[in-house]
């Protein structure tokens, strides 16, 4: 029943979409004729298909409906209620759904935006756009990835599900218990949070791709459609950092190895196309500012969204574990002959229209405003370039010669590490460099006392004990960037203040109103800044440790006195929790009582750690065990993560410039004939 | 104070602070290198997913991260213990590609894709049309 009734969701969802496409193009080829009387139902029915769907998914699985193959493969009777609910994104098919709810919700925005706006036959050709990608999406959920399949045998002893019907309708039988969801993928709330962020952002960037293959349908030169395009970037731009980060701190509350990144195909995936979006946020600014750039600008939200769908590629077909298991997941293929239609589709109608959209003025001086974002959009791309690279290289060379090699961790970071210090110093003083050509005089008169602020940065950190090159080059570029800022901001109100006689502190306000797009950038810069410094000491001045330990045991470690009071057990439905607890004392004062665990899921035979971690300004002192036995020995490993709170405070303030940006703009709307905008980015 | 004095004491205090920043980046950081897990690091453990052996909790990779401990302790040479893998594993094993054979080409495509970028944004100076540079002040 709660299956057939999310299939007709899917299917609803996905005729609707074909009505969309249809329906959008053709009110952007009538235009005044056609008054868009029937673009609403299109529209309503993507969202209603949409949400039925993903209500069907959490019904059946709140409801340990298990005739659901879905359920019964990814969750059980005793999975508590927040992984049950989590468990809709928690596999392949499932994730689909939430891919295709965000996507529904993405065109209902559109759409609400373009009502306000009249006729807008760019709009109406985005909206169409949106059709042809929602229409693939809902087609691949009622066919190779339908998650509302029914289960037509079941394993031994009623468990799981072991072979499905296509057809909701068709006889099913339900067995008495689930699998479970992945182990790792319950131990942590985040996993509620982390997925739908990210998707939001991810998917997010179909928009801009829509408004990008509209212009270019339309062609629309001028900066109607970049501005709208930027506008939507930057929403999906926000969600894709904090889906990036809530990730990286998933890692680190459960892979129990204190790490937050890895170079992970999975992680690549969605760093590759927020390398381009981020380029995308910068290259617009130009273009507005100064009309250049405009092909590039196309091909760049164009890559930016072959990428998203690239990484769903790599990620979902289970290509990167071998190439050699490409024809087994039948989605693979879809996913790859849509990125062809994608890719052939959006660069010929480039091509057609190329000499239509782009400009002609040639950047005047490269050190300018405009040739600052040039070399950051050089090193982006090539940035993003290199860790597709680095993704695909094993791939194509098994591909070829049937060899394996590897590409890992310190191909990344090899390359990733001079790129990003790079990437930091066009990023400090770029902002400060005027359009068009710049005197040397004027920048080194912006950037000569910020950089001594640097310096006082890098010195305070070598008298906190810090020594390390890396993190002392980051610490300069932290306090130099901070320094830059506030240092234009101070000057921008001075001037404003005594032109109009007004209090400096009113006058630095308005002005970070005025631009929020150049000011919420310069947020995001100190928050890159704050996260190199993050990155660059957990990189050098992490300490790492193993010790074995019975009860009553005490070591010694970075500081600490961990001593080793008593193991312990639990047993919880769905898991046994084998523990130890420790009390963590620096000097004579008690700073923690630590409980680190091994959980072993009644699904799996592999246990999963949950590491015990205590925060502090100084660092994160984190505990995770690597073995437990019955009689209370234990192995423990012993980090000692120095200030990793930089890592999780210049993420999240990178985004929240954005955010800043975005809100602003938001509140100030108005349309304005001439943007009064002084800074530009 | 006079203004070239004001200039002068800025100055030496600059490189007062450069030069701590400096000796402090010479001393360096007193942690001691693990050299266990640097080794580990660029091992990949063979049943898991882009995993390094320093990194995942599997048994194997545990299993493999001791053997590292043992070569470490008896004096091996980083060369000596990643030929032991390589010998035993393939190159395959290895995370971090050697500038050299199969993996040559994937170090010097980016190199390729800088000289050709960096040709590109020249390219685009070269062809402008002369336009009158704006005044820039300090406001701008």
């Amino acid at each position: 029943m709660i299956a057939t009734v999310g299939f007709l969701g899917v299917v609803v969802a996905a005729v609707s979409s074909a009505a969309l496409a249809v329906r959008g193009f053709h009110a952007s080829a009538a235009g005044e004729r056609d008054t868009s009387r029937w673009l609403p139902y299109p529209v309503l029915g993507v969202v209603v298909g949409a949400v039925v769907a993903m209500i069907s998914l959490e019904a059946g699985l709140l409801a340990d409906d298990f005739s659901i193959a879905y359920v019964a493969n990814n969750s059980a009777t005793t999975t508590p209620f927040l992984y049950k609910a989590a468990s809709a994104w928690a596999a392949l098919e499932g994730s689909l759904v939430l891919w295709g709810l965000v996507l529904a919700l993405f065109v209902l925005s559109v759409w609400v935006g373009r009502a306000r706006r009249g006729e807008d036959r760019l709009g109406a050709a985005a909206l169409g756009f949106l059709g042809l990608v929602s229409l693939f999406v809902f087609v691949i959920l009622a066919t190779v990835s339908n998650p509302f399949e029914v289960c037509t045998a079941t394993y031994q002893g009623g468990i799981g599900c072991a072979q499905t019907a296509a057809l909701p309708w068709s006889a099913s039988v339900a067995g008495v218990e689930g699998f479970g969801p992945n182990p790792l993928l319950q131990n942590h709330p985040l996993m509620a949070l982390h997925p739908p962020t990210l998707y939001v952002g991810y998917v997010g960037l179909t928009v801009p791709f829509a408004f990008a293959m509209a212009a270019l349908l339309r062609a629309e030169s001028g900066d109607g459609w970049l501005r709208r395009t930027r506008s939507w970037t930057r929403i999906a731009w926000i969600f894709l950092t904090l889906g990036i980060v809530l990730g990286g701190l998933w890692s680190y509350e459960v892979l129990g190895w204190g790490g937050y990144w890895a170079w992970d195909p999975v992680e690549n995936a969605s760093f590759m196309p927020w390398l381009l979006a981020t380029a995308f946020l910068h290259s617009a600014a130009v273009q507005l500012r100064r009309g250049v750039l405009q092909s590039w600008n196309f091909v760049l939200v164009i890559a930016t969204f072959a990428l998203t769908i690239l990484g769903t590629f790599l990620t979902r077909s289970g290509v990167i574990v071998s190439v050699h298991s490409f024809t087994q997941s039948a989605i693979g293929p879809a996913l790859l002959w849509f990125l062809m239609i994608v890719l052939v589709g959006s660069l010929g109608l480039f091509a057609m229209r190329a000499h239509l959209v782009s400009s002609s003025p040639r950047i005047d001086s490269l050190f300018s405003r405009e040739g600052a974002i040039l070399v950051n959009n050089l090193l982006l791309a090539l940035f993003a370039f290199v860790v597709i690279l680095g993704t695909l290289y094993p791939l194509i060379v098994e591909a070829v010669s049937g060899d394996t090699v590897g590409v890992g961790r310190p191909f990344f970071d090899r390359v990733a590490v001079p790129l990003s210090f790079a990437l930091i110093l066009a990023m400090a003083v770029g902002p400060f460099v005027p359009y068009r050509a710049a005197r040397p005089g004027v920048v080194w008169r912006r950037i000569r006392h910020p950089l001594r602020a640097g310096l006082v940065a890098a010195v305070a950190v070598v008298l906190l004990g810090r020594r390390n090159g890396w993190v002392l080059l980051a610490a300069f570029f932290a306090g130099f960037v901070v320094a830059l800022a506030l240092r234009q901001l101070w000057v921008t109100a001075r001037a404003a203040a005594a032109k109009a006689g007004g209090n400096i502190v009113v006058e630095a306000g308005r002005a970070l109103r005025r631009d929020p797009a150049y000011w919420g950038g310069q947020l995001s810069h100190i928050g890159v800044a704050l996260l190199a410094m993050g990155i660059a000491l957990s990189a050098n001045s992490a300490v790492r440790g193993t010790v074995e330990m019975t009860p009553g045991g005490s070591a010694s470690f970075a500081g600490h006195e961990v001593a080793y009071t008593a193991p312990f057990i639990r047993e919880l439905p769905n898991k046994t929790v084998f523990g130890a607890t420790f009390e963590v004392r620096r000097g004579s004062d008690l700073v923690a009582v630590l409980e680190p665990r091994l959980n072993q899921y009644a699904s799996s035979r592999q246990t999963v750690a949950s590491p015990a971690v205590d925060s502090g300004w100084r660092g994160d002192f984190y505990l995770a065990l690597a073995s437990w036995d019955e009689d209370g020995a234990i192995a423990l490993d012993l980090y000692w993560f120095p200030w990793i709170w930089l890592v999780w405070a210049g993420a999240f303030t990178t985004a929240i410039g954005g955010f800043f940006a975005w809100l602003i703009r938001r509140r100030t709307a108005a349309p304005r004939p001439a943007p009064q905008e002084v800074f530009g980015v | 104070m006079s203004e070239v004095l004001r200039r002068w004491l800025a100055g030496v205090c600059t490189v007062a602070l450069a030069a701590v920043v400096v000796v402090a980046m010479i001393i360096g950081e007193d942690t001691a290198q693990d050299r266990v897990l640097a080794l580990g690091t660029r091992i990949k453990c063979p049943v898991c997913q882009g995993e390094s052996i320093a990194e995942s909790p599997s048994e194997t990779s545990t299993a493999m991260l001791s053997v590292v401990a043992e070569k470490v302790a008896a004096g091996e040479s980083d060369g000596q213990i990643i030929e032991y893998f390589t010998d035993r594993y393939g190159s395959g094993i290895l995370l971090d590609p050697p500038f050299r054979g199969r993996t040559l080409a994937l170090w010097l495509t980016p190199l390729v894709a800088l000289a050709g970028g960096v040709a590109l944004i020249l390219g685009l100076r070269r062809r402008r049309v002369t336009a009158p540079a704006a005044p820039d002040g300090e406001s701008r």
